[in-house]
């Protein structure tokens, strides 16, 4: 396609090494990202017109976190940046909007979470309503098991399903060198585990790492500057439901993720690849599902957020990993899709295209 | 080194009081009564209720509804080990439960004993603190458990009517978060100096600015630094900015008196440590342009034990301090100013 200066693309990305417990800051993780995806696109950091990283205080313990982090930008003389306080994928968005007006042509979106310092099972208590869930010690886990409960209870899944998306997704991971949990498993070793919330067991939850990644959005031509065959973002949408899972009518659908999967155009035409983020194994059927897609699409090559799940920065590798695909692969026409909130509260989905 | 700190295990407590607004103050005020109730909106009965309806974000009004105390599980999971935010020390389920006369699940514990116990469809009812315990929170009700009648709840579905003022209009919400966070390469580097009085930096190839104390980066440059970039930095230089500090007694504050908390850029580096307790002078004698020297604990009594990778550039208690050389100060307008 011949771009106008409205297309933009992602032109480079780059992650670090997964890690279950690194001994490096968030600050340090976000210069070994940035400084490998300017190594890759061959640009100078004068270039970039626009950074902005996605980040939670709350995984690292400490406040204001994401200042600290910008160290790592190298801000003499001073830049343009932003934060959200979401997945980098959220970061990319902005950053996707902010190249839309026109005036710059390079931008940076970063994810960065350093998830070891916390426990899991504890830390999302704070994320959810504060009077009627939180005083309850609600936990991730467990508003996921519901989710999965009423998924099973519905009849549109087993929980046989549930272990043959881990095990897909675990053997996928073996040829991604940025995997964490990898390999051969078969659903009958699996089945046998215990449950850790019934009717999820431990393999049906995201792992913990420790990571960051960063992504090089350019601007109509200026994007063959950095890369010979970038991946044009032609929709991206984000739809949010309500914050309590309970007032939601049906919790086995994700109505958010059908409308943005609308608003960005996938059923336009085929998917060869799509990048689900789906932290509990049995979100990617619901995910899937409410996408539109078919057995056509082949889902997380790269093992997904099953394999390695650094809260912050899951969903902008879903981002690289849907971009790589086109940039690296040969696909013509991929997804991205990233999570946020209990029980699948908010979706991004991101389709892309290759010049052909 | 053994004095080197390697994990620093901290908790983050927040002790906020959240103000409620009309609608959870009715909800509150009621359910410290032991009454449950919902708000019809929309057509339907939303339990506990929202200030808005969430389908069409209007205003849910006040036409308040009694529900529960019974209810039917919708979906439900299991917890076999609770941590200690969960609201009972057993196993015990979380559940939606559907109240009689509302038309949306509330969450909330069932304590039901054993896992085979759960099911969509069983009875369940509220089972609540006594009454003297009873704060107007959604753990008044300690737990629901299996029904012992399943008939529908008496007076479920009829209108309450709100006092026209509520008792409860505030609740205690707090976090108690625990972390475990483990010394960073530079940090251990910076660490281990002090604990054998040294001060170092980090020489940046590039632009050549030495950087105190070390941050594995040159911040101007984007560019990683190891310790083939550490330099040794003299351990005496000027006051470059101060603020006087008036204490806040907020929790866990030790000063009662003003004090002071100076930036000291040390001779040949580029970049000030921050945060430096000046000895032997009142806070109002401070000035930017003095000259300082460092005062070191004994080397048999130092500690970094508080150093961790969000305090780095601190002195820990290796440093007591900085005291007057006694030099003329330097022009104030040669130090004015700084970005770092």
């Amino acid at each position: 396609m011949a771009p106008t200066e409205n297309d933009i693309a992602i032109v480079g990305f780059a992650q670090t090494s997964p890690d279950r417990r690194t001994q490096l800051t968030e600050a340090d993780l976000v210069l070994h990202a940035t400084r490998a995806v300017i190594a890759d696109t061959g640009l100078d950091k004068s270039e970039i017109g626009f950074t902005v990283s996605g980040s939670c205080d709350y995984l690292s313990g400490q406040a204001f976190s994401f200042v600290q982090n910008t160290d790592a930008y190298g801000m003499v003389p001073a830049i343009n940046e932003s934060h959200v306080e979401m997945d980098g994928a959220w970061a990319l968005y902005e950053a996707y909007v902010r190249l839309l007006q026109g005036d710059i042509d390079v931008a940076m979106a970063v994810g960065v979470g350093k998830n070891s310092n916390s426990d899991p099972s504890t830390l999302y208590t704070i994320e959810f309503d504060p009077y009627y869930l939180t005083p309850l010690g609600t936990d991730t886990w467990s508003l996921a098991a519901l989710q999965a409960r009423a998924l099973l209870d519905s009849g549109k899944a087993t929980e046989r399903d549930f272990a043959d998306v881990v095990v897909r997704n675990r053997a996928n991971a073996k040829s991604n060198p940025y995997a964490q949990i990898k390999g051969d498993y078969s659903a009958d070793e699996l089945l046998a585990a215990d449950y850790v919330r019934n009717p999820l067991r431990r393999h049906d939850l995201p792992p913990t790492t420790d990571q960051a990644a960063a992504i090089i959005l350019a601007r109509g031509k200026r994007a063959y500057d950095f890369c010979e065959r970038p991946a044009w973002i032609t929709g991206i949408d984000h739809r949010i439901e309500a914050h309590l899972p309970t007032v939601r009518k049906d919790i086995t659908t994700s109505v958010s993720t059908r409308l943005a999967a609308q608003g960005a155009g996938v059923g336009k035409g085929p998917i060869e690849v799509a990048e689900v983020h789906a932290p509990f194994s049995f979100q990617e059927l619901i995910v899937a599902e409410s996408l539109g897609l078919d057995a056509s699409t082949e889902i997380n090559p790269s093992g997904g957020a099953l394999a390695t799940h650094a809260v912050m920065v899951a969903g902008i590798i879903r981002m690289g990993e849907a971009a790589n695909q086109i940039i690296k692969n040969g696909k013509n026409r991929t997804l991205a899709h990233s999570t946020s909130g209990p029980c699948l509260q908010q979706n991004l989905v991101c389709v892309m295209e290759g010049d052909q | 080194m053994a004095d080197t700190v390697q994990e620093f295990v901290f908790n983050l407590t927040f002790p906020f009081t959240r103000t409620l607004g009309s609608t959870l103050s009715t909800f509150s005020s009621a359910l410290a009564q032991g009454q449950i109730i919902g708000v019809r909106t929309g057509g339907r009965v939303i339990a506990p209720p929202l200030e808005y309806d969430p389908d069409s974000a209007a205003d849910s009004g006040t036409d308040w509804v009694r529900v529960g105390p019974k209810g039917t599980v919708s979906t439900w999971t299991w917890v076999p080990e609770p941590t200690n935010l969960h609201p009972l020390d057993h196993a015990f389920g979380f559940a939606f439960i559907t109240l009689d006369g509302a038309d949306t699940p509330m969450l909330h514990v069932v304590d039901a004993g054993s896992e085979s116990a759960m099911a969509a469809g069983m009875r369940v009812e509220a089972s609540f603190k006594a009454p003297a315990d009873c704060v107007g929170r959604i753990d008044d009700i300690i737990a629901f458990v299996p029904a012992a009648d399943p008939s529908p709840s008496e007076g479920a579905g009829e209108p309450f009517a709100a006092p026209e003022e509520n008792d409860i209009t505030e609740m205690d919400a707090y976090c108690d978060l625990t972390y475990v966070d483990n010394a960073s390469p530079t940090t251990t580097m910076w660490a281990k100096a002090l604990m054998e009085g040294r001060i170092i930096g980090q020489k940046c190839p590039q632009c050549e600015r030495t950087i105190v104390g070390p941050r594995g980066m040159c911040s101007v440059c984007a560019i990683e630094l190891d310790e083939s970039h550490v330099i040794d930095v003299p351990d005496r230089g000027v006051v470059s900015n101060f603020t006087i500090v008036t204490p806040v007694q907020y929790h866990g504050q030790t000063e009662t008196e003003p004090f002071v908390r100076c930036s000291i850029l040390l001779d040949g580096a580029n970049a000030v440590i921050a945060q430096q307790e000046i000895l032997g002078i009142t806070a109002s004698e401070v000035r930017v342009g003095m000259h300082v020297e460092c005062v070191w604990a004994p080397a048999n009594e130092r500690s970094v034990q508080d150093i961790d990778n969000r305090s780095r550039g601190s002195g820990g208690d290796a440093i007591i301090g900085w005291r007057l050389t006694g030099e003329p100060d330097e022009p104030a307008e040669n130090y004015l100013n700084r970005m770092m």
